[in-house]
C-alpha cells in the first residue's frame, strides 16, 4: 500500500509552478488526494495489482491539460491570489498569529530589539541634527560661508579667518557670484533686563541682508529691512529667535513692537525667526539677532570699531550663490577682488585671501571633525549594541526553533518548499523587527528627550532641536528590517533543514538541538561577549579620557575660581564712574572672607572672542605677510595672581601703567617665541592695525587656553585696564576654598556698592570647564549607558542560553549523579563550559578592540588606546558579569535530583 | 506500458465547450463531490466522457468562484471527509442559459450538418 503522501508530493509537484498560499495550496492537496485514493481503491477492487492501480492513477495526474490557468485555483472570494502579494499577506497573518500564540517570547524579542534600534535610532538623530542636516533651510546647498583665508607666513596661515565688516561690504559690492552676501557676528552674551533681573542672552549682530539671504521668512512680523543696514546706532531693533520667544517671552502672540531691555538699551522686536533656525550653528545658537549698525551699542570696548577698522576681522560670511555658479567659480572670483583689497589695504589685508566652503560645513565650525568622528564611533558602538540584540534573538529563535522542529517538519511533508518556508520564517523575523522598530522609535524619542535635557537649562533653547525627521524614520524602518533579516535569516536557514521523517518521528524533546545548532550559538555567544567587551573598552577609554581632560591644565587655575560678569557701560555709566566702580569693588571684594584675590579682566575665561592684527616693530610686513593676530584680554592689577598664570619674565602691571605712561603690554610665551625667537622680548614694540602708537612688552607670561581646551597654543596679548579702558568686565574672584560659597556673597558686595548694576553670568571654574566638556560629557554618558546596554544584553543572552543546555542535559547530568558525581562536579562542569566561552570573547573581544581602538586614539585626551587600566577594567566588569551569568544556571544543574531527571528521560 | 485507463486523446475540445454544462447539470438536483462527479460523467457517457483530477478540479475551482456552486468540507461519520459541492441560484440560472444556449448550438450544428438531434 503506498502511503497516502505519496499522492500528496505528487499533487504537490502539479501545483508547484502555480505559487498558491500555503493555505489554498493544502485545501486543494486535501481535495485532490481524497480523490486519487477513491481512484485507487476502486482499481485495487477491480483487481488491479497495487503498482498498476498506482501506476493508473499517478497517469490520470500528470495529464497536463486545463491545469494551466492559476486563477481557478484560487480560493472563491479571495483577492488576486496565490501571487507575491498575497502570500505576503498570508505569512504576515501566520507570523501574527505565531507571535500571538507566544506573547513572552515576543516582548522579550521586541524589548531586546527596540533597545537596540533605539539606541542606533537615538545616535542617528543627533548625527542627523548636527552633520547630516545641521541648517534646516530650504536650498542650504546654494549658501556657502565666506571667510579669510590666511596665506603664506601670516601667523594663522592656513586657518580660517572671519572677515573685516569693510571688507564684507567691498566684496558683497563688487562679487559677480552672489545674488546676496550678508554676515553675522560669533554669538556674543549681552544682557537682558526685565522685572525679575537680569540674565545673558546671547546675540549675534548681522547685516539686514542676512534672512532674506538664508531664504527665510519670518513667524510673525518681519525681518531686517535695508535701512537698518545705513546708519550706526540708528535702529535698536531685534528679530527674536522661535525658542527665546517660546521660553522668555512665553510664545506671545503679541509681541511684535514690544520692547526688550538689553544691555541698558530698549530694543523693538521686530520679527520672530522660524522654528528650529539657530542661526548658521549646528548646535549652538542666538537668541537674538540685532542689525551689525548696533555694533557701536553693544560690543564691548574693545569691539566697538569693529564697523570702521579693516583689520578686524569680527564678521562671518554667508552667500547664496547665483544659480548656475560653483563654488569654485565664486571663489575664484573672490580671491580676484581681495586681491585688489590686499593692494588697497596692504595694512589690513596683506596675506589675506578669500576662501569658500558650504555653509552646512561653517555651521559645524571647529568641532566639526571631533563631531564626525565622534558620530563614527558612536554609530559604530550602538551597531556593536544592536548586533549583540540581534545574535542574542537569535539564539533564542534557534531554541524555539528547535520546540518548532514538528511544526516545520510537517509543513515540509506536506510539500512545501524550503523557499517558501524560509520566506515564511524571514516574514516572521521581519515582523519582530518592524514590531521592535516601532517601539525602538518611541525608545530613541525618550532617548532624545532624556540626552537634550542634560543642555544646561538657562541656555536649553539656544540648543538645537533634536529633529526626529523623515530621515529618521527611514533609517529605523531600514535598520529594523536589516536586524529581522540579521537575527532570522541563520535560523531559519537551519531550522527548514529538518530532517522530515526524525523530526516526525522524535517524541522527545531533548534531542531537539542538534550539535551543529549548539555550536552555533556558541559561535554568537563568544561574538557577544567579544562585541560587548570592546563597547565597554570604549567606554572606558573615553570615560578615562574625559577625567583627564579635567585634569588637563586649561592655564589658568579653576578649583578656587569664581566670575562675574559686569557691565557699567551698558547701564550708562561714563568713564571715570566706570573705572571707580572697579576700583571699589576690587577693593571691598578682596577684603571679604574667603578671598584671596580679586581682578577685572575683558575676556571669560574660553570664551576669548577677540584677536586683533599686530604690527611689530623693525619687522617690516614686505616679507609675504607678518600680520600677526593675537588673543587680546584687557586686565587689571593682579590678574595673573588671581588666575594663577604664571609670570615668567618682566612684570606684571603695576598702579603706574596709566594714560600718559608708556603704552606697555605683556605677551605670553608663544608669542615671544614665535616673533621674537631666541631674543629677549622685554622691551620689544609692536602696534595693533588701526593703533597710531607701538606697545613695549614689559612681561612674559606662561601660555594658557583661551578658546577651547583643545586649541593649539596661540599667542595672546595682555593690556592693562588703565591704558586700555573697557566698560564691561568680568571680575575674577580666586576663594579660599569652594567658590561655590562665594557666589551670592560677592554679588551682594557689588549690588551694596552700586545698586543699579546687574551682575549677570556667574560661573565658578569648575562650571567652565564643565560647560567647556559638554559634548564631550554627553558623547562619554552614552557611551557609558551603551556599553552597559551591551554588557546586559550580552549577560542575558549567555544566561539563557546556559539555563536551555543545562535543561537539555538534565538527564545526561542526572545518569552523572547517580554515578557519583557531586554537586560541585556538576557546578563546575557548567561553569566551566559557560566561562570557556566567556574567555574565549574576551580574548577575541582585546583583540579586536586593540584593531579598533588605536583609530580612536585622535579623540581621547591624554590616554592612550591601549590603556592597561581601561582594558584591565572593562575585561574584568565582563568577566564578573558574565561569570553570575553562568553562575545560576550552574547552580540550578547542581541542584538537579538524578531520580527526577532519569524518570523524566 | 499503455494503461487501459488512459482517456482518449480527442475529447479534450468537447469538453472545453461542455465541461460547464455537464457539471451544473449534474449538481442541479444534488450536491456530490468531486469523484461522483467524475463517475457520474463517465457512467453516464458510457465512458466517452472522462475527468480526471487535473481537469475537473479546475474546472470546478472556476465555477466556484464564478459564483455558480459553492463547496464545502462535510464530514460524515464513518466516511472520509470531503467537499461538496452544490449549485448556488445564480448557478441555476447560469445553468438554464446554458441549456438553451446549448440546444440552439447544437440545433444549428444539426440543420447544417443534417444530423438529426434527438
Amino acid at each position: 500500500m503506498p502511503e497516502r503522501h505519496d499522492w500528496n508530493n505528487e499533487i504537490r509537484r502539479r501545483l508547484a509552478g502555480l505559487h498558491l498560499a500555503p493555505a489554498r495550496e493544502a485545501e486543494i492537496v486535501d481535495e485532490w488526494t481524497q480523490h486519487l485514493e477513491e481512484s485507487y481503491e476502486e482499481l485495487r477492487a477491480e483487481g488491479a495489482t497495487d503498482d498498476e492501480a498506482r501506476r493508473a492513477v499517478l497517469v490520470t495526474l500528470s495529464i497536463p491539460e486545463l491545469a494551466g490557468d492559476r486563477r481557478d485555483f484560487a480560493p472563491p472570494g479571495a483577492a488576486g491570489s496565490g501571487n507575491i502579494g498575497a502570500d505576503l499577506l498570508q505569512d504576515l497573518r501566520y507570523a501574527a498569529r505565531n507571535l500571538r500564540k507566544s506573547p513572552a517570547f515576543a516582548v522579550f524579542v521586541i524589548l531586546t530589539l527596540a533597545l537596540g534600534i533605539g539606541a542606533n535610532t537615538t545616535v542617528f538623530t543627533v548625527i542627523n541634527t548636527v552633520l547630516l542636516n545641521p541648517l534646516p533651510i530650504k536650498g542650504a546647498s546654494q549658501l556657502v560661508a565666506v571667510d579669510t583665508l590666511a596665506t603664506g607666513t601670516a601667523l594663522r596661515s592656513g586657518q580660517l579667518l572671519p572677515v573685516s565688516y569693510l571688507n564684507l561690504e567691498d566684496l558683497r559690492d563688487k562679487n559677480q557670484v552672489f545674488t546676496n552676501l550678508a554676515g553675522y557676528t560669533p554669538l556674543m552674551p549681552l544682557t537682558l533686563t526685565t522685572a525679575a533681573g537680569s540674565e545673558r542672552i546671547f546675540a549675534e549682530l548681522v547685516t539686514a541682508n542676512y534672512f532674506e539671504t538664508l531664504g527665510l521668512r519670518p513667524v510673525m512680523g518681519r525681518f531686517f529691512v535695508p535701512e537698518e543696514d545705513r546708519t550706526p546706532g540708528a535702529h535698536a531693533v531685534i528679530v527674536i529667535g522661535y525658542g527665546a520667544w517660546q521660553q522668555r517671552l512665553g510664545g506671545a502672540a503679541d509681541v511684535i513692537g514690544c520692547t526688550m531691555r538689553i544691555n541698558g538699551l530698549v530694543f523693538t522686536i521686530a520679527g520672530v525667526a522660524p522654528e528650529g533656525f539657530k542661526g548658521v550653528n549646528a548646535i549652538f545658537g542666538p537668541d537674538i539677532w540685532v542689525p551689525a549698525m548696533m555694533a557701536e551699542q553693544l560690543l564691548p570696548a574693545q569691539l566697538r570699531n569693529a564697523l570702521r577698522e579693516r583689520g578686524e576681522v569680527f564678521f562671518h560670511g554667508a552667500a547664496r550663490l547665483k544659480p548656475g555658479v560653483s563654488m569654485r567659480l565664486a571663489e575664484a572670483n573672490l580671491k580676484t577682488i581681495a586681491a585688489g583689497l590686499e593692494k588697497e589695504y596692504p595694512d589690513a589685508n596683506r596675506g589675506h585671501t578669500i576662501a569658500l566652503r558650504s555653509l552646512a560645513e561653517a555651521a559645524q565650525g571647529d568641532t566639526r571633525q571631533s563631531a564626525l568622528f565622534g558620530g563614527i564611533v558612536l554609530m559604530a558602538i550602538v551597531g556593536l549594541v544592536l548586533l549583540i540584540a540581534c545574535s542574542n534573538v537569535a539564539n533564542l529563535l534557534l531554541a524555539r526553533a528547535a520546540g518548532r522542529r514538528q511544526e516545520i517538519a510537517v509543513r515540509l511533508a506536506l510539500g512545501a518548499g524550503r523557499g517558501r518556508l524560509i520566506r515564511q520564517l524571514l516574514t516572521e523575523s521581519s515582523l519582530l523587527g518592524v514590531l521592535s522598530g516601532a517601539v525602538g522609535l518611541i525608545l530613541a524619542d525618550a532617548g532624545c528627550r532624556l540626552l537634550w535635557s542634560a543642555r544646561p537649562v538657562e541656555v536649553a533653547q539656544n540648543f538645537v532641536d533634536l529633529k526626529m525627521d523623515a530621515h529618521v524614520f527611514v533609517f529605523a524602518l531600514v535598520v529594523s528590517l536589516i536586524t529581522g533579516l540579521l537575527f532570522g535569516l541563520v535560523p531559519a536557514l537551519q531550522s527548514s533543514r529538518a530532517e522530515v521523517v526524525e523530526a516526525l518521528k522524535e517524541e522527545t524533546r531533548t534531542a531537539g538541538r542538534s550539535r551543529r545548532r549548539i555550536t552555533f550559538a556558541n559561535a554568537l555567544l563568544v561574538g557577544q561577549v567579544a562585541l560587548s567587551l570592546v563597547s565597554l573598552i570604549t567606554a572606558a577609554l573615553f570615560f578615562r579620557s574625559i577625567q583627564r581632560a579635567y585634569m588637563i591644565d586649561p592655564g589658568f587655575q579653576t578649583d578656587r575660581l569664581a566670575i562675574f560678569m559686569m557691565n557699567p557701560g551698558q547701564a550708562g555709566y561714563g568713564r571715570a564712574r566706570t573705572e571707580q566702580f572697579y576700583r571699589d569693588v576690587r577693593t571691598q571684594v578682596s577684603a571679604m572672607p574667603g578671598i584671596a584675590s580679586v581682578s577685572w579682566s575683558s575676556n571669560l575665561p574660553l570664551w576669548a572672542r577677540l584677536s586683533r592684527g599686530i604690527l611689530i616693530e623693525g619687522q617690516t610686513p614686505q616679507r609675504q605677510s607678518d600680520t600677526v593676530t593675537a588673543v587680546v584680554d584687557t586686565i587689571d592689577l593682579s590678574y595673573f595672581e588671581t588666575t594663577g598664570i604664571a609670570l615668567t619674565r618682566g612684570r606684571d602691571f603695576t598702579d603706574m601703567d596709566r594714560d600718559g605712561s608708556l603704552p606697555a603690554a605683556i605677551v605670553n610665551e608663544t608669542m615671544a617665541a614665535k616673533y621674537w625667537p631666541n631674543q629677549d622680548p622685554l622691551g620689544k614694540r609692536f602696534r595693533f592695525s588701526g593703533d597710531k602708537f607701538l606697545r613695549q612688552i614689559v612681561g612674559v607670561v606662561k601660555t594658557a587656553n583661551y578658546q577651547s581646551l583643545n586649541e593649539a597654543p596661540q599667542p595672546a596679548v595682555y593690556l592693562p585696564l588703565r591704558q586700555n579702558f573697557s566698560d564691561s568686565m568680568i571680575l575674577h574672584v580666586r576663594t579660599e576654598r569652594d567658590p561655590a560659597g562665594v557666589l551670592t556673597a560677592v554679588q551682594r558686595e557689588v549690588r551694596a556698592i552700586d545698586s543699579h548694576l546687574d551682575v549677570t553670568d556667574v560661573r565658578t571654574g569648575r562650571k567652565i570647564i564643565d560647560q567647556a566638556l559638554f559634548s564631550a560629557r554627553i558623547g562619554v554618558g552614552l557611551l557609558g549607558v551603551f556599553g552597559l546596554l551591551a554588557l546586559g544584553l550580552a549577560s542575558v543572552g549567555l544566561y539563557g542560553i546556559l539555563a536551555y543546555s543545562v535543561n537539555q542535559r538534565r538527564h545526561e547530568i542526572g545518569v552523572r549523579m547517580s554515578l557519583g558525581a557531586d554537586q560541585s562536579r556538576v557546578l563546575w562542569m557548567v561553569l566551566r563550559q559557560g566561562m570557556m566561552l566567556v574567555v574565549t570573547g574576551i580574548i577575541v573581544g582585546l583583540v579586536v578592540s586593540f584593531l579598533i581602538d588605536r583609530a580612536l586614539s585622535k579623540l581621547l585626551y591624554g590616554v592612550s588606546a591601549t590603556d592597561p587600566v581601561s582594558l584591565a577594567g572593562a575585561s574584568l566588569t565582563l568577566l564578573t558579569v558574565a561569570a553570575l551569568a553562568c553562575y545560576l544556571p550552574a547552580r540550578g544543574a547542581s541542584r538537579v535530583d538524578p531520580l527526577v531527571a532519569l524518570r523524566e528521560g | 506500458m499503455e494503461s487501459p485507463y488512459m482517456e482518449m486523446p480527442n475529447d479534450r475540445e468537447w469538453k472545453k465547450g461542455s465541461a460547464e454544462l455537464l457539471i451544473l447539470s449534474l449538481l442541479a438536483d444534488q450536491p456530490r463531490h468531486g469523484y461522483d462527479i467524475c463517475k457520474l460523467i463517465e457512467a453516464r457517457s458510457d465512458g466517452a466522457l472522462r475527468f480526471h483530477v487535473t481537469s475537473l478540479y479546475p474546472l470546478l475551482y472556476r465555477l466556484e468562484k464564478h459564483g455558480w456552486i459553492q463547496g464545502r468540507w462535510v464530514e460524515k461519520s464513518g466516511q472520509r471527509r470531503r467537499r461538496y459541492y452544490r449549485l448556488t441560484p445564480q448557478g441555476h440560472k447560469a445553468l438554464a442559459q446554458q441549456r438553451q444556449s446549448w440546444q440552439e448550438f447544437v440545433g444549428a450544428v444539426g440543420r447544417i450538418t443534417g444530423i438529426e438531434y434527438a
